[in-house]
């Protein structure tokens, strides 16, 4: 044991890492609240926590802003005119046609501000809320939900990512809490079923144990271990009675149509039937938003397809009675730049950008935060990538200040310490 | 680990230790010279070789001199005087380079021993209290066989190369194999794979749906003559035209429209700056500046990828393409995007011009310019002082058009103070799976290496070797240190590593893809994708050309619709068909097994194409084994994933491969037939594998598993290996 006087010289931060080992767990320790201004069962009893289930609509590239969700009438107006929706008083670009339909449902905001205008590192924030440091990788919001709220389904996985592969995932969380990747969703999740008779598959699975024990007694790195625990996990996943939730041929045609036959079409169409069985967090991705050039066609095309995936997902989710549990967020890196440049095109515009919210107890046809006229800063209401993380955090419940410690024994939160916008919520 | 060998270890260790701290005093002594005619200089002794006297000077510059130009004092000095070990001859043997680098290691290696004692003793906690490092111990053949084929050729040897090099007597067996190695088509085939990810090289590109095929082929071209790498970058960096008359001029036209994204790329991974944030602001930590960051751009200023002379004429010609087009039917929509996406992507073009456009951003807030202010090609530096005598940063900026080749010179010239050495370190990396300076795209502070001598001794070696990366490899891999076992502890992230041995890793995509290739064809360079570039040929239209009308458009865009329909046939069907996976093509050919086909002189298995990585579409679409096991979507540098995934575990127990590999048709049972007794064909199995023989236990496990399993014996031994995490990662 160490002296009460030792204890008491060690800075604050030595303090907590001390009691975070006494406490033996080796994972991802809670501890207390410090400086608490949310206490758990607060963000759960107010209107946050309604959110059982995410789905986060992830637009790779950088999505205008200007385009979409704040269209502007000045000379940073792009190519179409703005469009009245059914919300009064809100606009939104012109190919948002069947957007506009669903805007009694949504809360934009508008005044999303980050510093980097670089891909890699705006993904990794608007995933993680935290800047991609050389030393540890932080977690997604997936993750952070299965560590503070447990499995929500005892053989499908938590969180499944659409359309994309690797990123930040579990970061230092257990592999086990990583997002399942479902790189074509047309297909779902491939080779489920063994190619012999069971009993044999269990003779392989001995024999594959017996001959790689000596491999793993001697590495045993967390690399290998995950590998061992992807096993396991896959197993289990194996034996569940909602692989249907993976299949979309149980879908109807016209369901699928409706959606888009696109990749991000179908990749949402996934998310609502995974929603429906029990998988926490869902996020789907889709490229094409890096608009350098000819942004008119670029809209057609990927904006266009954008607007009919969002609202026939808002519509579905809403007929089924599923959009009060389930909030629907789309993000992306950063804006782009309110000068259309000489190849008709924008550039990358962190300064300011829109994120959108639906469901999950979020106000509809509601904005928060306002641009300048051109669209070039933020003219009211500035919110950081660590608020707009900590807003999905309070939506589902989580207690986005309790700090957590890494492995490595530092402390790290939902959201990296950034406020939830507590307006947004109904 | 047992005492006596660890003691074993660290005595050998000592010994090398105490080499190099010797040699270190001859080469870190400078002393005063003096010739026969009593003029002096100071500078330290590199080494003797016959006649000839090397001596250093502060400056760094070596001099060969006769050793009758020195004073009789001199001359018995340097008869007497060991020579320097980190001095490498410009003709040494790979065997003298090799052992170079060796010591080096261990040098950096008792340095780290040093400063993790100290920091232990200073240390409260236990737990932060780290291990000592010490040398892994040398790996055994059946490692090593398997280790270098992942390694140079990307793929694990078939049975006869591995059975052929264990069986092989021959003391310089290694060297051999590795030279054989890289002069495989494996070496380019796994070479290419890297340096696609870390450019992001891809087939389909966002912009006019602009296809990359030419720039892809003109890097494989490249690749396998073993072009130096200098050359090869400055050829990318100053191309001019379109892609499929120039593949070079792919590395500008990738980000076609973005010009300060491809400087950041370009300053990123050729120079190990990391500069992106620049682009922006200030650079946080590192000194950068957001004006240093366009002074630089500034180089590509005259520069553009879009040929804007012919936009009139595009516009125009589509106009009236499409209106013709229309009236004979069809979607108008789709027309519309197909003809104006095929003329378009003639517009794609790099071109120079005389005049340098580059201004600083509208929101420039610095105090060092203003606004919109037109800005004037610099070059960054990292050392003011050093760098200003650098014969790298001599180059003229005066002509407009000449911006790109200025640029270009400085940045690929062997002086250059990161070119050589960001390349090394990536190349080293590769072998170990850690830079010597992490990550291998921020190696401003050199300093800051885990041992910055053996990052500036690898530089220098780079240019030594006139940037030619097979011979630089070829030294690497004859190292003491590569050939150690992989190191077992956990190497935390963030920490400095030592090179105890190279870390285990996972097989990239590509290299578990072209694992399981040679498992099921043998010999996995057999089948290559078509030659020719059936795109460049057809999309091509010369917009400068006065007379091409709209018919004569539309004529051959419908010849470029009917290239690319032969096209996917060739590529197996695996480009524009989205639903690849889920046809099922079972043909049964003669000779071939069941379930495979030939087709297009490339086999395939229930539609799926069995060729090479890097032979397929760049990159593979989701769904495909690549995609699932983390290739790079070649968005971002260095793409590539290696964590593993409940899809990829899905693939190997129940996927395709496997089920290519358990088939009683496959190689591998063939491969068994070669030998008649059940334990031989365990063997068999084994070496085809895991490129190993069986343990005795091993043997006795395998033999229980088949005389239990029927007939399902050998399919579930084959299945239990290739499941293993002993295949997945490389020891």
């Amino acid at each position: 044991m160490m002296l009460k006087s030792e204890l008491n010289r060690m800075d604050d931060l030595t303090r907590r890492q001390l009691i975070a080992k006494t406490a033996k767990a080796a994972l991802g320790v809670t501890l207390l609240p410090i400086g608490s201004q949310l206490a758990r069962g607060a963000a759960t009893a107010a209107a946050g926590g309604k959110a059982k289930h995410v789905i986060y609509l992830y637009m790779a590239g950088g999505m205008s802003h200007i385009d979409t969700w704040d269209p502007k009438t000045g000379d940073t107006k792009g190519p179409t005119d703005p469009i009245k929706t059914k919300a009064s008083g809100m606009m939104l670009g012109g190919t948002m046609t069947k957007m506009a339909q669903q805007a009694d449902k949504i809360s934009i905001i508008r005044s999303m501000s980050s510093k980097t205008g670089v891909h890699d590192q705006g993904n990794y924030l608007m995933h993680t809320g935290y800047d991609p440091r050389g030393t540890i990788i932080h977690p997604t919001m997936g993750a952070w939900g299965t560590h503070f709220l447990g499995r929500m389904s005892k053989t499908l996985p938590d969180s499944v990512i659409v359309n994309a592969s690797g990123g930040a995932g579990a970061g230092f969380f257990p592999p086990a809490f990583s997002p399942i990747p479902i790189t074509n969703p047309a297909v779902g999740l491939q080779n489920i079923q063994p190619t012999t008779a069971d009993s044999n598959f269990k003779k392989r699975l001995d024999l594959m144990n017996e001959f790689d024990a000596g491999f793993r007694k001697k590495f045993q790195s967390a690399e290998i271990k995950a590998y061992s625990d992807f096993y396991d996990e896959t197993l289990s996943l194996m034996k569940s009675e909602d692989l249907k939730a993976f299949d979309l041929t149980k879908e109807d045609a016209a369901t699928r149509a409706k959606y888009g036959t696109g990749s991000f079409g179908q990749g949402c169409l996934l998310a609502r039937r995974l929603v429906e069985h029990g998988v926490r967090f869902i996020e789907v991705q889709t490229g094409g938003w890096d608009m350098h050039n000819n942004i008119d066609t670029a809209m057609g095309t990927t904006g266009a397809g954008m607007d009919n995936t969002f609202a026939a997902l808002l519509e579905d989710l809403a007929s089924k009675g599923l959009l009060e549990s389930t909030l629907v967020v789309m993000g992306s890196e950063f804006g782009r730049t309110p000068n259309i440049n000489e190849n008709a095109g924008r550039d990358h515009y962190p300064k300011v950008y829109s994120t959108v919210f639906a469901g999950g107890g979020v106000k509809g046809g509601f904005v928060y935060g306002a641009s300048d006229e051109g669209g070039r800063e933020v003219a009211d209401k500035q919110v950081t990538v660590q608020d707009y993380l900590s807003t999905v955090g309070y939506a589902m419940g989580l207690p986005v200040d309790e700090v957590v410690m890494s492995p490595s024994n530092r402390p790290f939160t939902v959201g990296d310490k950034g406020k939830p916008i507590l307006e947004l919520f109904a | 680990m047992k005492p006596s060998k660890a003691l074993i270890l660290s005595i050998g260790c000592l010994v090398l230790a105490t080499a190099v701290a010797k040699a270190e005093d001859a080469a870190t002594t400078a002393r005063t010279w003096t010739d026969s005619k009593g003029r002096q200089v100071t500078a330290t002794f590199v080494g003797l070789q016959g006649d000839t006297i090397s001596i250093q000077t502060a400056a760094g510059q070596i001099f060969n001199l006769p050793l009758t130009t020195f004073s009789a004092e001199d001359q018995a000095y340097a008869k007497s005087a060991k020579p320097a070990v980190t001095y490498v001859a410009v003709n040494a043997t790979v065997g003298q380079a090799a052992a170079a680098v060796d010591a080096l290691v261990v040098k950096g290696l008792l340095a780290g021993r040093a400063k993790i004692t100290k920091d232990n003793a200073a240390a409260t906690l236990a737990t932060d209290k780290r291990e000592l490092p010490k040398p892994n111990p040398l790996m055994t053949d059946e490692q090593f066989v398997r280790r270098v084929y992942i390694d140079i050729a990307g793929r694990i040897p078939n049975y006869d190369e591995a059975k052929g090099f264990l069986t092989d007597a021959s003391p310089t067996k290694r060297a051999k194999l590795i030279d054989m190695l890289l002069d495989s088509p494996g070496y380019a085939s796994n070479s290419y794979n890297y340096f696609a990810e870390m450019l992001r090289v891809k087939d389909r590109l966002e912009q006019d749906n602009l296809r990359g095929v030419d720039y892809i082929t003109w890097m494989q071209k490249q690749i396998a003559e073993n072009r130096p790498w200098n050359e090869m970058v400055y050829d990318m960096v100053t191309a001019k035209g379109k892609m499929w008359h120039n593949g070079a001029a792919g590395y500008l036209l990738r980000d076609g429209g973005m010009p300060l994204d491809n400087l950041a790329n370009t300053l990123t991974v050729f120079l190990g700056t990391d500069v992106a944030c620049a682009q922006c602001h200030d650079h946080p930590f590192a000194d950068w500046t957001q004006r240093q960051f366009f002074e630089m751009a500034a180089f590509f200023g005259a520069s553009d990828t879009t040929n804007r002379a012919a936009g009139m004429k595009t516009r125009e010609l589509s106009e009236a393409a499409v209106a013709l087009a229309e009236k004979g039917g069809g979607d108008p929509q789709r027309i519309r995007n197909g003809i104006s996406n095929f003329i378009r992507a003639n517009n794609n073009e790099v071109v120079d011009s005389d005049k340098n456009r580059m201004k600083l951003p509208h929101d420039y807030k610095y105090k060092d310019g203003k606004p919109n202010e037109p800005v004037e090609p610099k070059f960054i530096m990292w050392d003011t002082k050093k760098d200003k005598g650098n014969p790298a940063f001599k180059q003229s900026k005066s002509k407009e058009e000449g911006l790109r080749e200025s640029f270009a010179k400085w940045m690929t010239h062997p002086s250059n103070p990161r070119f050589a050495m960001s390349i090394a370190n990536r190349m080293w990396k590769r072998a170990f799976g850690q830079g010597v300076a992490e990550p291998v795209t921020n190696i401003d502070d050199p300093e800051k290496a885990s041992n910055p001598e053996l990052l500036k001794h690898l530089a220098s070696e780079m240019v030594r070797v006139k940037f030619d990366l097979k011979a630089f490899m070829r030294i690497v891999y004859n190292t003491q240190s590569y050939q150690r076992e992989a190191t077992s502890e956990e190497v935390k992230m963030g920490e400095p590593y030592y090179f105890q041995g190279p870390q285990l890793r996972r097989m990239t995509a590509e290299q578990a893809w072209d694992s399981y290739m040679t498992l099921v064809v043998g010999d996995a360079d057999k089948f290559t994708k078509p030659l020719d570039s059936l795109y460049g040929r057809s999309v091509d239209l010369d917009l400068t050309n006065e007379k091409l009308d709209a018919k004569t458009v539309l004529m051959k865009y419908s010849a470029f619709q009917g290239m690319a329909a032969k096209e996917r046939a060739l590529m197996g069907g695996a480009l524009g068909s989205d639903d690849m996976m889920m046809q099922s093509k079972k043909g049964k050919g003669k000779d071939a097994a069941p379930d495979m086909m030939m087709e297009n002189a490339s086999m395939s298995f229930d539609g799926m194409v069995l060729r090479r990585a890097a032979e397929l579409e760049q990159p593979e679409r989701g769904g495909h084994f690549l995609a699932e096991f983390g290739q790079s979507p070649r968005m971002l540098i260095d793409g590539g994933s290696k964590a593993g995934s409940v899809p990829q575990v899905l693939m190997l127990m129940n996927g395709k491969a496997q089920q290519m590999l358990t088939n009683s048709d496959s190689l591998l049972f063939k491969t068994m037939d070669k030998v008649n007794n059940p334990a031989d064909k365990v063997e068999a199995v084994f070496l085809s594998v895991l490129s190993r023989k069986p343990t005795l236990a091993e043997k006795d496990i395998a033999k229980r598993g088949i005389e239990s399993a029927g007939s399902d014996g050998f399919s579930n031994l084959i299945w239990a290996l290739i499941n293993t995490r002993e295949f997945m990662f490389v020891q």
